[in-house]
């Protein structure tokens, strides 16, 4: 094998797996401190990505620009849902440990809502954003050549999971979602407002989406069942990377890219999807709770 | 005393209600058609687009008084959702029949879901008229009440070749080995393995064949593995979101194809294709489609329902609109031949149908005919390329505009 297609193909891995690691990052946090597994989580992408390109069709509003509108608007969507939708769940349970089950379900059945939501609002069709910008690429001898938009994407995905794992180290109120993660009870007793933090989380989940479907927009495509592929993908990274992990997460989604890429210069693509699959279950049998993951 | 003959009323006039409907009589109110197209999920709007058009085609035929031969039957067109799904589909065909009692079934695109969906058809005798699927095993399952006025996947692979030779040959320049990219379901797969087996009498070599898998979010990898195998020419088959990020990289990539990229429709013939991709990543491209893309130009009465489609979908007619409203034509033909509600005698009729005019030849074939297998043997496409943002026919050469003047080979990108 072509040692400059084989670093290519890992080139591209590393830019596609950064993008599903950033994807994968609000589900980690998410889990990591509520342990809600959020089903809805590649349909709060499909919102991320629609927000930008109505910006832009309708506003002609640069989807770059339009991150301002897309984050704080997933991160109050986020908010209210947890708040008024999923907090209920919360209060029923008394030591506020949840039954998996029933949260998941509900989490999948807002997935449902909202998709559906979002076929009749837009209809079924295909979008994508035309963006000159978007399809320059940089060229690095003949046969390289790297998309700037997928490129902006990947440092973006860099740039959130660094902005993260600092906001959350020194930040107070990150202070607080880490420790409401150790241990529900003891924060509470600590006068953490456990509550509010978990408000907070969900929507720092999807606010995380927003950005990422901002820089997303320009060179991928927009339609209401978008979200899927994207979704099923981010629990393999969440998994292999470890939950409540977001260096573990990156880690996962470059790993997942990678193998795919590489995979796909000597197999089919389809079959590559396997050598995928292969690591998950090793990873999950030798070390359950992830690579870089914390022990639940 | 009386609770108990209460019951027994209701239970006897519950099992009454089947025979009730089972005698349909020769004077029947309505024909119901069920439609089972994806509406929701990959290929949503092709779904849209033929349940548009056999909308359209129905509203048609009621303002004209319905059905005549039935004393002016409604048709009514009940609708279920594949999702792009077989065994959703397996299910709405069955709810379709079982529940709402369709006469005739139309549907389902994919050629995945369509397969399995047929076989419930035909377990429940009912006739089905298939909507744009053309893998081969369909129609090659001797099964009797399986329809299709469209292509085989064969005839598909076939005209492609065929336009490959016939420009060849008018211009003296060639293409020497072909790359073959395709979608990895029932359609991809069906198509690819027709051109491998017609390449024999063609002579070119095949240098690239691969699947992939729909949904796909990145596709350097394997542009970068056809640019190094180097084909003079790549076929294409993909759905609409998959084919938008082809293109899309294919333009960024800088891939040269001396011969062209070629793709067998489906998201090539999707109007919202065209709306999402930049009109530099389409230059040049030929598509082969069931359909003659400016069939408005040729034929002006298509004119009218072009208008309509546009009022609801937002953009003109098109394959899928086409054959949505031509299924339904031909439906209505072979009832009013049949002049039964009965599906029996509706297939009977389906079987000898021969339409030369009229308005279910909007897809522009020449002649509807069924033989025994169910295929009709006069379907044929055409294949056009984007010439300046409008594609044009090129082939067959007596569907060509006049004058015209194709490109062949077509530029290298630098040279754009």
């Amino acid at each position: 094998m072509d040692p400059i297609i084989l670093g290519i193909a890992v080139v591209n891995g590393i830019l596609l797996g950064g993008l599903y690691g950033a994807v994968a990052l609000g589900l980690s946090l998410i889990f990591g401190v509520m342990r809600v597994i959020n089903f809805a989580h590649g349909t709060f992408l499909m919102i991320g990505l629609f927000i930008p390109f109505w910006t832009w069709q309708l506003f002609g509003l640069n989807p770059y620009v339009a991150v301002v509108i897309a984050a704080p608007a997933l991160f109050l969507l986020g908010y209210a849902i947890q708040s008024v939708i999923i907090a209920p769940l919360f209060e029923r349970e008394r030591a506020m440990v949840l039954e998996p089950l029933s949260v998941l379900l509900l989490t999948a059945g807002i997935g449902l809502i909202l998709d559906n939501l979002a076929l009749m609002a837009f209809g079924p069709s295909v979008r994508g954003v035309q963006m000159p910008f978007a399809s320059k690429t940089l060229w690095i001898g003949e046969m390289l050549n790297i998309n700037y938009a997928r490129l902006m994407a990947f440092l973006v995905s860099i740039a959130i999971a660094v902005g993260l794992t600092l906001f959350l180290s020194r930040s107070d109120l990150g202070r607080s979602i880490r420790s409401t993660a150790q241990n529900r009870d003891a924060a509470a007793l600590c006068g953490i407002n456990v509550r509010q933090v978990y408000n907070i989380t969900f929507g720092l989940g999807c606010a995380i989406l927003g950005v990422i479907g901002c820089f997303m927009v320009p060179f991928y495509y927009v339609s209401p069942t978008v979200g899927l592929s994207f979704g099923i993908r981010s629990f393999i990274t969440v998994v292999l990377g470890g939950i409540g992990s977001i260096p573990g997460s990156i880690l996962g989604g470059l790993i997942l890219g990678v193998v795919e890429s590489v995979a796909g210069q000597f197999v089919t693509a389809t079959s590559a999807s396997i050598f995928s699959f292969v690591i998950f279950i090793l990873v999950l049998l030798f070390r359950p709770t992830g690579l870089m993951g914390m022990k639940v | 005393m009386m609770k108990r003959v209460f019951l027994i009323a209701i239970i006897l006039g519950l099992l009454a209600v089947p025979f009730g409907m089972a005698q349909a009589g020769e004077k029947v109110d309505e024909i119901r058609i069920g439609v089972v197209v994806p509406l929701s999920g990959i290929g949503a709007t092709v779904g849209a687009q033929m349940k548009t058009g056999a909308t359209i085609a129905a509203d048609e035929i009621n303002n004209q008084g319905g059905i005549k031969a039935l004393g002016g039957a409604k048709l009514k067109l009940v609708i279920g959702d594949t999702q792009a799904k077989p065994d959703v589909a397996a299910s709405e065909a069955e709810r379709l029949i079982q529940r709402d009692n369709v006469q005739v079934i139309i549907g389902s695109y994919q050629s995945a879901v369509t397969i399995v969906a047929t076989e419930v058809a035909e377990r429940y005798k009912t006739p089905w008229v298939v909507l744009a699927s053309v893998a081969d095993r369909i129609t090659g399952r001797g099964f009797k009440y399986i329809f299709r006025p469209c292509n085989l996947a064969v005839y598909d692979a076939k005209e492609q070749l065929e336009a490959i030779k016939a420009l060849s040959q008018e211009t003296g320049k060639a293409p020497k080995t072909i790359g073959l990219f395709v979608e990895g379901t029932e359609w991809g797969k069906s198509h690819a393995q027709n051109v491998r087996t017609l390449l024999k009498n063609y002579g070119y070599d095949l240098v690239f064949d691969e699947a992939y898998t729909p949904g796909q979010a990145d596709f350097s990898a394997q542009i970068l593995k056809i640019r190094s195998k180097k084909p003079d020419l790549l076929i294409v088959a993909m759905f609409t979101p998959d084919h938008i990020l082809f293109n899309k990289q294919y333009m960024e990539n800088k891939l040269d194809l001396p011969f062209g990229l070629h793709s067998v429709g489906s998201g090539a013939e999707d109007p919202a294709f065209y709306a999402a991709t930049p009109p530099k990543a389409v230059e040049y491209m030929f598509v082969q489609e069931d359909f003659q893309i400016d069939i408005t130009d040729v034929q002006p009465w298509t004119q009218g329902v072009s208008k309509k489609a546009k009022e609801v979908l937002g953009y003109d007619l098109n394959a899928y609109v086409a054959q949505g409203y031509s299924n339904v034509y031909i439906i209505v033909d072979a009832l009013e031949r049949a002049a039964s509600a009965d599906k029996e005698k509706l297939r009977e009729a389906l079987a000898k149908t021969n339409i030369t005019s009229g308005p279910a030849l909007i897809t522009g074939y020449n002649k509807i005919a069924f033989d025994a297998t169910g295929q009709n043997v006069d379907s044929h496409g055409a294949i056009s390329q984007n010439l300046n943002g409008k594609r044009t026919t090129v082939w067959p050469a007596s569907n060509r505009p006049q004058g015209l003047k194709y490109v062949w080979p077509i530029p290298a990108w630098k040279d754009r």
